[in-house]
């Protein structure tokens, strides 16, 4: 087992991670403020698809990587309208965004590309070391500012207060739909980071669907990391690595267990990890409660 | 089973629309052509639709073609869920001569049609439809067969002695492409070990780059993709590797992602059985049955080889092809007759398609 573990497989590991990582501080900024946002999904599509349309236009995957995460904040700023302004059932708004998402971008690659499926190849960001794009260690320094802001300053404190109590921070004079939009379309904006990521960091191009589940994993992490950043960071470190060993497993051959249940292996860790540790982790108590006043 | 006598008055009521459709192909093979009654041919595709770099691509390319060679007039009809399958069959089967199914999933769906519209013609891509219908012709494909000669390319042509298969998910045309592609690179090099890795989805391009990179770090100069948008990836990873690693790509030439990685290809006719059945619906030599085409209908085929691949490499491969045309050899179709396949070292092949060499061996 000595070439087991490689560093290439700890390199594939960061991959595999950093997309989810991005989501999950995304969702963990939303559902601190109190917003239930299951359109991750749908979000990191949107920003992988723009990142590369942007690319195309501009020639530039900066540039590219600016309008992926604009496009992902505008559609989690619709999010916010329906579910703050509106007090939509936050769910069944999330559910549209996914699915809105994956038939406007399905559309806008026919009228564009002029074919179905997916887009031509586009100039992707750069790497930082081989197998490596730039936005990887970004995930990761992600991690301490998103608890630097959340759990040091003061707008952070006051989201938190608005997450946990809205009613008792309306009443001390907290705008708690003013917090509660920033968090959504800053959710945005990290998801945005993390689909870009997929089209232009890892590869060059967007597929049909190509985030595949990514963004409820994502949420699935943020939970099983108990809605902290550094939880987030070590529970899509264990996807993204129990993934990484599946495959690399698969491909070693005469591996002692059974492919399949190694691709059901970070599915049976999730149920197994939620029976087990969820109990002792708390939502925020105001997660899907409106505030007073709009 | 209730729905029977319905589907009889439905078939009564119908009759008279479609006696006036069905007259195109009578008059045709009467030798009579009308110039402004034009045969319409319309594709159903699958959940997957246009763009799966597959087969639904591939029946449309077919259809495009007949559009442009015969003069027909072509339609497409993109299935969103499985619920739509008997909707559009019996859309498309109101108002076009020949109607194409791709896929396995359509097999039941054009049961239930083909059986209510009796004038109606259909083309069934990748499944045996009713063998009862007489109007409906299914076509199936040897992907064993093609990707058997892929793998004697990269059997031949890796210089690690480790290659490696990545599929989507584990279904019948897939499992051929794998058993097809272990028994070629055993047939010419029993000392390569074969990494199979699968990635359990059909549409994660990053999870097939990374499924192909582990096998590229685990010592495979070679990774044949047989998995949809997944097997994309593959290209990515071959990208990042820079020179000397390949993919052999499945169904259809994807030189478009990198030729410089691409080896070969294991083609899949889907178009030219499309466009071969459009031929006989506008010739009225349309007949039902079952097709199963291999490398001897011309369904399948090695094609794209690179001009990396040493002359004497493809001449080995030209063998094999020969003798699985004639017979000689067998490749297996599933993990059963896989394990009971007996590799055919290239020596034994040599000659062996031309009977008139009869050696001591026979």
């Amino acid at each position: 087992m000595g070439d087991f573990f490689t560093i290439e497989l700890l390199k594939a590991t960061l991959r595999m991670t950093a997309p989810l990582l991005f989501a999950a501080l995304g969702g963990l900024l939303s559902e601190r403020s109190g917003i239930m946002n299951i359109a991750l999904e749908g979000l990191m599509l949107i920003g992988a698809f723009f990142a590369v349309a942007g690319t195309s236009w501009t020639g530039n995957p900066w540039l590219g990587l600016l309008i992926g995460v604009l496009a992902a904040a505008a559609g989690a700023a619709i999010h916010a309208v329906w579910c703050i302004t509106f007090r939509a059932d936050q769910i069944v708004a999330g559910m549209a965004i996914n699915l809105v998402a994956a038939g406007i971008t399905a559309f806008l690659v026919q009228r564009i590309w002029h074919k179905a499926g997916g887009s031509d190849s586009v100039q992707k960001l750069p790497n930082i070391t081989s197998g490596m794009s730039i936005l990887v260690p970004l995930a990761f320094l992600l991690v301490p500012v998103v608890w630097y802001f959340l759990f040091r300053t003061r707008p952070g404190l006051r989201i938190l207060a608005g997450g946990e109590h809205p009613q008792a921070a309306e009443s001390v004079g907290i705008n708690v739909s003013r917090y509660r939009y920033l968090c959504v379309i800053l959710s945005g904006v990290m998801a945005g980071l993390g689909g870009a990521y997929l089209s232009i960091g890892d590869l060059s191009y967007f597929t049909l669907d190509m985030t595949s589940g990514r963004g409820f994993i994502a949420l699935a992490a943020m939970i099983l990391g108990g809605w902290t950043p550094l939880g987030a960071m070590l529970a899509t470190l264990l996807f993204g690595a129990s993934q990484a060993v599946q495959l690399q497993a698969q491909a070693i051959g005469n591996f002692p267990i059974s492919p399949d249940l190694l691709v059901a292996f970070p599915y049976l860790l999730t149920l197994v990890a939620l029976a087990g540790f969820v109990r002792h982790v708390t939502p925020p108590a105001g997660l899907g409660k409106h505030a007073t006043s709009g | 089973m209730t729905n029977a006598p319905r589907g009889l008055t439905t078939t009564l009521s119908r009759r008279s629309i479609v006696a006036g459709v069905a007259l195109a192909p009578v008059l045709a093979r009467a030798g009579i052509t009308l110039a402004a009654d034009k045969v319409i041919i319309t594709v159903v595709t699958d959940t997957a639709g246009l763009g799966d770099q597959n087969f639904n691509d591939l029946a449309d390319r077919g259809g495009k073609r007949a559009a442009k060679e015969l003069g027909v007039t072509y339609n497409v009809i993109e299935s969103q869920t499985q619920a739509d399958y008997v909707r559009n069959l019996t859309q498309a089967s109101e108002d076009s001569q020949l109607v194409i199914g791709v896929g396995f999933l359509l097999t039941d769906a054009i049961n239930e049609v083909a059986a209510e519209y009796a004038d109606v013609h259909y083309l069934l891509i990748d499944s045996v439809a009713d063998e009862s219908l007489k109007n409906v012709t299914s076509v199936t494909f040897k992907e064993n067969q093609s990707s058997f000669l892929t793998g004697i390319i990269a059997g031949l042509f890796t210089k690690t002695n480790k290659v490696g298969f990545v599929g989507g998910q584990r279904i019948p045309p897939v499992i051929r492409y794998e058993v097809g592609f272990k028994a070629g690179v055993a047939c010419v090099n029993p000392k390569a070990e074969v990494k199979i890795g699968y990635a359990d989805t059909f549409d994660d391009p990053g999870t097939g780059k990374e499924l192909t990179l582990s096998q590229y770090n685990q010592g495979a100069d070679i990774v044949q993709a047989a998995a949809g948008r997944t097997g994309i990836g593959a290209f990515d990873a071959a990208k990042e590797k820079k020179s000397g690693y390949w993919v052999v790509a499945a169904d259809v030439d994807q030189s478009q992602l990198g030729a410089e990685y691409q080896l070969c290809v294991a083609q899949k006719g889907v178009d030219t059985a499309v466009f071969r059945v459009a031929q006989q619906q506008v010739d009225g030599t349309f007949e039902g049955g079952v097709q199963d085409l291999g490398l001897k209908e011309g369904g399948v085929d090695l094609t794209n080889v690179t001009s990396a691949v040493p002359a004497d490499i493809v001449q080995t491969a030209a063998d094999y092809k020969a003798a699985i045309i004639a017979g000689k050899v067998g490749v297996p179709v599933d993990d059963d007759s896989f394990k009971a396949f007996k590799p055919v070292p290239p020596d034994e092949v040599k000659g062996m398609a031309t009977p008139a060499a009869s050696t001591p061996a026979s």
